[in-house]
């Protein structure tokens, strides 16, 4: 069964079709045995009257008469005593009494034979095309109706029946819309008892799933804020073992310097994982203000400038002021992380522009750098959690944790903004840098809210092979 | 005239319709396009005018019994056919998808020869009241009366077959095609007796009085089992003979399927 | 174009029944009997034929308008073109009143067989 819908309306038309059309014929033929025995008494009656009219027994009387009716005369010793100018001189009809057809003149007659009490036999015959012409008009104009309803008829059935599965669909919607992450409980208004056990059972589901992920988030947020305390501690332990090796003279062992970078590393990982667990959307309480987001940028980069320096890239901010309405932390965040990412994989020497434009609909918050970029097959997955393109072997040997997009996508997501990742005018053949850009939805237009929407846009440009942690 | 059109309409689009709704139950089965439909029926319906435009010409053919001959040499056809039919679906009952190009060319077939063959005969009686008038509103309105109850009951019982269980389905549809097919040897073998090809004997029962022909349930069965108010003994031995063959015949593909001799039982029809 | 499309069709009809000829029955003399339909009547409407015997009726359509022969409770039904003669054999019958009448104007042409 393709669709209920066709199946719906094709079995229901095909029943009133059977019961209407059968129903018609039934009332038609029982109108016209109605109509038949109109005119039957009709022509008894004609009969009646000639029987009562006295005939001069000597020469026959011929009498003119429409086409429909014609009649004869007979005396007791079978002499024709009167007849219509469009009746045989032969007897028409049976000799017995009442209703016979029988056919004369090129018509077929209902012949109707009357004795009368002085001996005479009256013959009344009626033209059988005609009178059932007659009747056939008339009776036709109440089966005419029946079938003129049956096209509205159906268009009524479809539209009635659309109405009928209005909640199907907007289950079947309500379940598209949905995102993966989504697991809030369907939210049909008023739902039919027919699909009351479905949308329970799908809301039972999505609570057990939603139980578990929260489960499973809880625990990563958890062990990462237990790790918190006893790395700061082991980094505290390190320094001070460097501090008291360099005290007593002795030259730090190369290991010690190593160990310093893990701890950082991990310092750095722990924090975050922590920062993307808060970000997710339906956890964040994010507190909405307006920001200028221009100056936030420039804040932000001169905060981070002396890891600029450090590789010796230059960084240009563009733009002009643009208020939007946001979450400070939250986007503090984000900046950050897109720029902790440009200066990492941007060579050293290399450019980045990071640049604040109002557009017409949104606020454009662009980062584009001089790096290798991310290959046009990679740009879908760079948000997942812990992807990192080319893996962990890749040739820029960029410490990183797979985190930043992730995080990046979730200060997105919450102020409902759309993240388009590109290609750089920035960059060459060689390197073809990476663009970012994040539209910021206008506040007029939008109140950003937990059940906001991110969409993805990933251009695909030039395939590259040059590999890039995200 | 009204009634009159509708019990010709109805009584030819009925068998047609009946056909073609068990046939396109059984292609819905298979799981076969349901486009051969629209070719069968236009095929059929250029054919039915062709042969409604030509049925002065078929007439005088053999002596004037060419009518006679050519409808039961139709009958005959479809019945081969719907044996035909009958046995690729019983091949193909557990999904095998073998022979279905000719499984979908003999149903197009089946069912282009049934509609040509119902629908010259209201082809014939449309012309005849094209040029009145004063009647053919009634004759049309007839003609919409019972090609609308013949349809509606076509599809009804398409969806009574398709409601069914598979394997049910399958066996129910089997038995009514050999209904039908049985039908239509008695139709033949009637045809035969008209044109005096075939000797008659007098009617073997009357159950008119029981279920007149001409009645709507009369029409049903006529359509689905061949019913025959009156017939001879010669057609009802022509029914039962035709039964029997094609019962047979499915029955022993149906036991052969299975095994491994399936395989050299469509060899050798193939 | 319309004597091609019938000579074609007569071709396929004739290569159709010559599959189904294998044995031509030898036709026997029947009785005749001549029914004609005018004005959609039949002439004689009423037909008297021996019992127990097989009979050829041979109508004739004066008509321009195509008929259908057609009745129940002799199993017949066949198309008669304008201007048509058309063959039908009926029987053996027993004896009793078999009425027959034309499909497309069954209010008019009406006839009955009486076979005695």
């Amino acid at each position: 069964m393709k669709s209920i819908r066709i199946f719906l309306l094709i079995a229901l038309l095909s029943t009133i079709t059977l019961v209407n059309f059968i129903a018609a014929l039934h009332g038609y033929r029982a109108s016209m045995a109605e109509a038949e025995r109109l005119f039957d008494r009709q022509v008894i009656g004609t009969a009646l009257l000639l029987a009562a009219i006295p005939v001069n027994e000597r020469a026959p009387l011929v009498v003119k008469e429409n086409d429909q009716l014609a009649f004869q005369v007979w005396s007791r010793d079978g002499k024709l005593l009167m007849r219509s100018d469009n009746a045989p001189t032969d007897p028409i009809g049976d000799a017995s009494d009442g209703f016979a057809e029988s056919n004369f003149s090129g018509f077929r007659w209902r012949v109707y034979s009357h004795a009368a009490d002085d001996g005479r036999s009256i013959r009344v015959a009626e033209r059988v095309d005609l009178r059932f012409r007659l009747a056939d008009e008339v009776v036709l104009q109440s089966v005419v109706p029946i079938l003129l309803g049956l096209p509205v008829a159906g268009l009524l059935i479809w539209l009635v029946i659309g109405r009928g599965l209005a909640s199907l669909r907007q289950l079947t919607g309500e379940l598209r819309r949905k995102r993966a992450e989504d697991l809030t409980p369907l939210a049909l208004a008023s739902p039919p008892e027919e699909l009351l056990p479905l949308v329970d059972s799908t809301n039972a589901l999505l609570e057990r799933l939603q139980a578990s992920f929260d489960r499973e988030r809880r625990f990563s947020a958890d062990a990462a804020h237990e790790l918190r305390t006893p790395i700061a501690a082991i980094q505290v332990h390190a320094d001070n073992l460097a501090n008291s090796l360099e005290h007593s003279g002795a030259e730090a062992p190369d290991s010690l310097w190593q160990l310093q970078q893990s701890i950082e590393r991990m310092a750095h990982l722990v924090e975050q994982m922590l920062n993307l667990f808060r970000m997710t959307p339906e956890h964040y309480p994010a507190r909405f203000e307006s920001i200028d987001l221009h100056r936030m940028a420039r804040d932000v980069v001169a905060k981070l400038y002396p890891a600029f320096a450090r590789r010796e890239q230059e960084i240009e901010l563009r733009g002009q002021a643009a208020f939007i309405q946001g979450d400070r932390f939250a986007l503090v965040l984000l900046l950050q992380n897109l720029l902790n990412n440009a200066c990492k994989y941007t060579p050293e020497g290399g450019r980045i522009t990071v640049a604040v434009n109002q557009r017409e609909k949104c606020v454009e918050l662009e980062v584009c750098d001089s790096g290798p970029g991310i290959p046009a097959d990679a740009r879908e997955r760079v948000f997942e959690r812990f992807y990192r393109v080319g893996g962990d072997r890749h040739e820029s040997r960029v410490p990183g944790c797979g985190l930043g997009l992730s995080i990046v996508h979730h200060i997105a997501e919450l102020h409902r903004a759309r993240i388009t990742l590109g290609t750089s005018p920035l960059g060459n053949a060689q390197l073809p840098g990476l663009m970012v850009t994040v539209c910021l939805p206008l506040p007029a237009t939008d109140v950003p809210g937990r059940n906001a929407k991110v969409r993805l846009e990933t251009n695909s440009e030039k395939n590259q092979d040059e590999s890039r942690r995200a | 005239m009204l009634l009159t059109s509708v019990i010709l309409v109805l009584r030819e689009v009925l068998e047609a319709a009946l056909l073609l709704s068990i046939l396109l139950a059984m292609s819905q089965y298979t799981g076969l396009a349901a486009r051969w439909i629209l070719m069968a029926l236009a095929g059929g319906i250029l054919g039915s005018i062709a042969y409604g435009a030509s049925i002065g010409t078929v007439s005088e053919m053999f002596e004037g019994m060419g009518q006679e001959l050519l409808n039961a040499a139709m009958q005959f056809v479809i019945y081969g056919l719907l044996l035909v039919i009958g046995m690729l679906l019983i091949w193909n009952r557990d999904g095998k998808q073998q022979y279905l190009k000719l499984l979908q060319w003999c149903m197009a077939l089946a069912v282009a020869l049934a509609t040509l063959r119902e629908g010259s005969e209201v082809y014939v009686y449309m012309i005849a009241f094209r040029h009145q008038i004063d009647s053919l509103q009634s004759v049309m309105l007839g003609a919409l009366i019972g090609a609308g109850i013949g349809f509606s009951i076509g599809a009804l019982f398409y969806y009574l077959l398709v409601g069914l269980a598979r394997k049910r389905r399958l066996v129910v549809a089997l038995v009514l095609l050999t209904l039908v097919a049985a039908g239509l040897c008695l139709q033949a073998t009637q045809l035969l007796e008209q044109a005096d090809w075939l000797p008659a004997g007098p009617p073997l029962w009357d159950s008119s009085a029981l279920l007149p022909e001409n009645s709507l349930v009369g029409q049903l069965c006529y359509a689905l089992l061949g019913y025959e108010a009156s017939p001879t003994l010669l057609a009802v031995s022509a029914y039962l003979g035709g039964l029997m063959l094609m019962a047979l015949l499915l029955w022993a593909t149906w036991m052969k399927t299975p095994s491994e001799s399936g395989r050299e039982v469509s060899n050798e029809f193939a | 174009m319309k004597a091609g499309v019938r000579n074609l069709v007569t071709i396929f009809i004739a290569m159709l029944l010559t599959v189904l000829l294998p044995v031509l029955p030898v036709q026997a003399a029947r009785p005749e009997l001549q029914i004609e339909i005018r004005d959609h009547l039949f002439y004689p409407s009423v037909v008297k034929v021996p019992a127990n015997t097989k009979i050829k009726l041979v109508v004739i359509n004066r008509d321009p308008t195509p008929e259908e022969f057609e009745s129940y409770e002799l199993n017949r039904e066949k198309v008669i073109m304008g201007g048509q003669k058309a063959i039908i054999f009926i029987g053996p019958l027993a004896p009793g009143v078999y009425p027959f009448f034309g499909e497309f104007n069954p209010k008019t042409a009406q006839g009955k067989v009486i076979a005695e």
